[in-house]
């Protein structure tokens, strides 16, 4: 405890962290309060005037909510097929000599499954906006590209995460298929692999709503997300839209809380 | 006729020591018995010995008269799919249907991919079979229940409907009432005795309520450090061999299983 206080004191001291850079300047204050005001009287209109042929304000917010929440799912998709089936090759349950893709492929299996590892590690390292900024440098503004740039990441978790939970799993069911003669893949397919799906279920729906955010942040890099017409309104000075969008913004994450809790509640009975 | 199981002087070792000792045992057609001792004295190396799930480190194992080390994997896997195994931890898959797991109990029995299927999309034959196996077991109203909504003794009759759901020749159950409480324990006993009875399978039960055994089996083994001490009939065995197998060793050696 106290070597992390002093590291912290030292990293301070060398990022200059004094305090005067906290005060703010008069415009600033002025400016912050008609933002905090935003928060009391959040926008159902356009502020400033709506021009013809624009849509009606909520309908345009509840469509950013949706193109957001499909930009989350078809990243979470995308993640899910890449992370089972790493994941499995990953975890050490697979490989056992006497069982599942052990047999034929023992000779395959280090290399394959050392090598499947450092592939997870390396999706993992490089945050999901930094994959969205290089995509964006590679390839220009690319809905899929963006949506890749999620999965890449999120996938290599989920792979890591899934491969940790087969190994965890109980083994006494495989085990029982295995001794009234189950071929191993069998076994391992209705005997392992439901007993961590629950965990795996339960674990990908957090990610999904972290995926939720990390999509409307993407909106900042000109995806038509929720972040996108939230940082034209800020540019704008339209604060009371701002805080409609983040409203918007939390009104999505607490009711996939409530369906989030349902959903564990469903799985672990 | 051919024995359905026979042990010659098979034994088991592991690198802590032996399990079981040079072992002569014959096991008749249809007949029931129960394995009895304290824990560690080799019981589950036993029943492990007789369906070929564990291979003897000397001695030969015998199943319908064909010795199982002259089997290859998928002689041995088809041996298996007929003899159903009764385990005390259930090894049920707990978020599937209780038919969904009663089915599992043919996937020896069938291909990959057709045994898959059988259990994930169930055919109505097979659900139908599933059903008259667990009103059998007095849970057929359960079918359709998630298994882990289930009691440990329900539960226990679904990995029973399992067993059946093999067909089998034989039914091998290691200590399958340990984790229930004793009335339903014995209401569980009598009733796989019952269906052995019924269906003229050979029964052999592990089990560590001695008086359990003496009620409902007409045969015990009982085992005690992996050596046999007694093979009778509960009224052939003295109150004093009884005793003797229960009896708490001063703590030299290590007993293992």
């Amino acid at each position: 405890m106290l070597l992390v206080a002093l590291l912290g004191g030292v990293a301070a001291l060398a990022l200059g962290l004094t305090p005067e850079g906290l005060w703010p300047t008069d415009g600033g204050l002025r400016l912050t309060g008609r933002f905090l005001l935003g928060a009391v009287q959040p926008a159902l209109d356009y502020q400033g005037g709506a021009r013809p042929g624009w849509d009606p304000f909520w309908f345009k917010v509840l469509t950013a909510l949706g193109r957001t929440l499909a930009f989350a799912l078809a990243a979470m998709s995308l993640s899910l097929l890449i992370g089972v089936p790493l994941g499995v090759i990953a975890s050490d349950v697979w490989w056992r000599p006497e069982a599942f893709g052990g047999g034929r492929l023992r000779r395959l299996a280090r290399p394959l499954q050392v090598a499947v590892r450092v592939w997870i590690a390396g999706m993992r390292s490089v945050h999901e906006l930094l994959w969205a900024v290089l995509f964006l440098a590679a390839m220009g503004l690319n809905t899929l590209s963006a949506v890749i740039a999620i999965a890449i990441p999120y996938g290599g978790t989920l792979a890591k995460v899934f491969s940790e939970m087969l190994d965890e799993a109980p083994r006494n069911t495989a085990d029982a298929y295995r001794g009234i003669g189950a071929p191993a893949l069998a076994s391992f397919l209705i005997g392992l692999f439901p007993r961590a799906l629950p965990d795996l279920g339960a674990y990908a729906f957090y990610r999904f709503e972290c995926a939720v955010r990390a999509s409307a942040v993407l909106g900042f890099f000109g995806y038509e997300t929720l972040g996108y017409h939230l940082e034209l309104a800020f540019k704008d000075a339209h604060f009371r839209e701002v805080w409609t969008y983040v409203y918007a913004m939390v009104g999505i994450v607490l009711l996939l809380e409530v369906w989030s809790a349902a959903v564990r509640r469903r799985m672990v009975a | 006729m051919d024995a359905a199981f026979e042990l010659r002087a098979a034994s088991v070792s592991y690198d802590a020591g032996r399990a079981l000792e040079p072992t002569d045992l014959v096991i008749r057609p249809g007949e029931a018995l129960a394995v009895v001792g304290p824990s560690g004295s080799g019981k589950t190396s036993l029943l492990r010995l007789l369906n070929g799930v564990l291979a003897p480190s000397e001695g030969q194992v015998f199943v319908g008269g064909q010795d199982l080390s002259n089997l290859d994997r998928s002689g041995l896997r088809d041996l298996q799919a007929h003899i159903g195994f009764v385990h005390q931890d259930h090894a049920l898959v707990p978020i599937l249907r209780a038919g969904q797991n009663v089915i599992a109990g043919t996937l020896g029995q069938r291909g990959f991919l057709s045994g898959v299927r059988s259990v994930f999309w169930p055919r109505s034959e097979d659900l139908q079979r599933a059903h008259a196996l667990l009103e059998r077991v007095g849970i057929g109203d359960k079918l359709f229940q998630r298994t882990d909504t289930l009691s440990g003794g329900q539960q226990q009759r679904v990995a029973i409907a399992r067993a059946l759901f093999q067909e089998p020749n034989a039914i091998l159950a290691d200590e399958p009432v340990a984790s229930v409480d004793p009335a339903r324990g014995r209401a569980l006993l009598q009733l796989m005795s019952a269906l052995a009875e019924e269906r003229r399978l050979t029964l052999v039960a592990s089990l560590h309520d001695l008086e359990l055994a003496r009620e409902l089996f007409p045969r015990l083994v009982g085992l005690r450090q992996g050596r046999v001490v007694f093979d009778a009939a509960p009224v052939d065995v003295s109150e004093e061999a009884f005793a003797d197998l229960y009896r708490l060793e001063g703590l030299r050696g290590g007993a293992v299983g």
